[in-house]
């Protein structure tokens, strides 16, 4: 397994100490991720699917229950997981540094492993630029000169340029027009294909998740109401909200 | 050039006034124009024109050269304190809205204690422990500067930390340092810069009242500042005294200002304006 969630809950306190608030973001959440496995995510806005990328990301901790990654807990530094695991962000216009060239951006999560010459670093950049389609050329610009679509294609560039065995897209084309959102959808399959890396895919737009997902799991109010193959999901989904989400496609 | 040539006609009368005040005042000191800053010269209170072309001051020194001198000490304080300003302020804001937590919370209470001093007593406050000279002078300057930069730095460092980019650096495994210099100080020039500038401007205003109240700079050193003092006895009898070093300094403060306003517009995005 490449990700297990055990019974992860996520608890965000507020408020002074005697009128504390509590919000509970996730409530045990179970899940797991196999090699080369794409799990759909979906859930309305505010149902914990964010949060629970943060948790598989290991940007945070679990209030409750346990995070194994490749069957170990996360590690306490962060440098122990580089390259073995990305993310394609939500924002195609916050998701690359203004100020880097599209290249620098790229290469970031290679040069920060190490191990690579500079040589080989340019080399596998243009190479996996070329595999998002997109020309050597677009090493030079910068994100401003790049439309959405461009942009994400970059991201997605920069989170498979060091191969690594898992990636999550969070909200990846939520932004991006239809007919770019296919494009993009039909990369993701494509370089999966290639790569055969898992992956957690996070959208509010069940139709995506139907074209790439291998398994579907639906959030509702930070819990996970169903999980099922794609197929058996989509064809007789067992819970009432699940069947309203493939009702409303 | 692309910055000028989008520059409006204020950002560019801006630049170019500070341009010619420090470039006059570079030739004047370099080439000892007016001669000696010090040296008694000629007749005590003399008006301008002739020999002398501002006039000369109660000792009878010219007061061109005392003129340059001024204005030189007083850019050159304020151009050192806010240079140490905006690196302080830079790390503290950085460290306050990137790591945040307890560090942040300590950061901005000390930062509001100073912040709730009125300028001028923490200015004289700083002259009485230091001692009154140049050293006073920069300390309060970049004691009254710091807490606003380091507000605003940390407000951006927040907005900039939460960005996709620094959380896909995170998830690379980037260390603080790689992230700091890759990634937070360079979409932080921007706001630094705007900030600099404005703190140039209190900074000379700073310089001035200290000067003005005798804890700035001494004399026989002149300064714009300690021009307008000395000239202040004069006023009735010998106006231009006031005037001259008057009109520079305000010349300087809005020309730093109007420039300053013409950065933001240029380097910030809009949704950051409310922020200044």
């Amino acid at each position: 397994m490449i990700l297990e969630l055990d019974d992860v809950g996520v608890t965000f306190t507020g408020g002074p100490p005697w009128a504390r608030t509590k919000v509970y973001a996730m409530k045990g959440v179970s899940l797991t991720l196999a090699e080369g496995e794409i799990l759909g995510l979906v859930g309305e806005s505010g149902s914990g699917k964010t949060t629970t990328s943060t948790v598989a990301l290991g940007l945070r901790r679990p209030t409750s229950g346990s995070a194994l990654f490749e069957g170990k807990p996360f590690p306490k530094r962060r440098k122990a997981l580089a390259g073995r695991m990305q993310a394609v962000l939500q924002h195609p216009q916050w998701s690359l540094n203004p100020r880097m060239r599209v290249g620098h951006c790229v290469a970031e999560p290679l040069v920060v492993l190490g191990g690579t010459t500079k040589d080989e670093v340019t080399e596998r950049v243009l190479a996996t630029l070329g595999q998002v389609g997109l020309d050597a050329s677009f090493a030079q610009r910068y994100p401003h000169q790049l439309s959405g679509g461009q942009r994400q294609r970059v991201s997605i560039a920069r989170a498979l340029v060091t191969r690594p065995p898992f990636v999550v897209f969070d909200e990846a084309v939520s932004a991006l027009d239809v007919s770019v959102q296919a494009q993009i959808l039909n990369l993701v399959k494509d370089l999966r294909a290639e790569f055969s890396f898992a992956a957690l895919f996070i959208s509010h737009d069940i139709g995506a998740v139907r074209y790439v997902a291998d398994r579907v799991a639906v959030m509702r109010h930070g819990e996970v109401v169903e999980t099922a193959p794609s197929a058996v999901f989509f064809g007789t989904p067992e819970h009432e909200y699940s069947r309203q989400l493939v009702e409303a496609l | 050039m692309t910055g000028w040539r989008k520059a409006d006609w204020l950002t560019r009368s801006g630049l170019v006034c500070l341009a010619v005040l420090v470039l006059v005042t570079v030739v004047g000191t370099v080439f000892g124009i007016g001669g000696d800053p010090d040296a008694m010269v000629g007749p005590r209170l003399a008006p301008p024109g002739g020999e002398f072309l501002l006039g000369t001051d109660e000792l009878g020194r010219s007061m061109l050269p005392r003129l340059f001198e001024g204005i030189g000490t007083t850019l050159l304080l304020s151009t050192v304190a806010v240079l140490v300003t905006a690196v302080l302020a830079t790390l503290l804001g950085v460290a306050a809205g990137y790591y945040g937590g307890w560090l942040g919370e300590v950061v901005l209470r000390l930062v509001e204690v100073l912040y709730s001093f009125p300028t001028i007593v923490l200015a004289i406050l700083v002259a009485a422990v230091v001692g009154p000279g140049q050293t006073a002078t920069m300390c309060s300057i970049v004691l009254i500067t710091i807490p606003l930069m380091t507000r605003v730095v940390r407000a951006a460092a927040v907005t900039v930390s939460e960005r996709d980019y620094v959380t896909s650096a995170v998830i690379s495994g980037a260390g603080w340092p790689r992230i700091l210099v890759r990634h937070l100080l360079p979409n932080l020039s921007g706001t630094i810069a705007v900030q600099g500038t404005y703190a140039l401007s209190v900074g000379i205003l700073v310089e001035g009242g200290l000067s003005f109240l005798g804890f700035g700079v001494q004399p026989p050193q002149s300064s714009l500042g300690a021009l307008i003092q000395q000239g202040s006895t004069y006023l009735l009898t010998a106006p231009w005294l006031v005037i001259v070093p008057g009109i520079v300094l305000i010349v300087a403060v809005l020309a730093i200002n109007v420039f300053g306003d013409g950065l933001r517009d240029g380097l910030e995005p809009r949704e950051a304006r409310s922020l200044v």
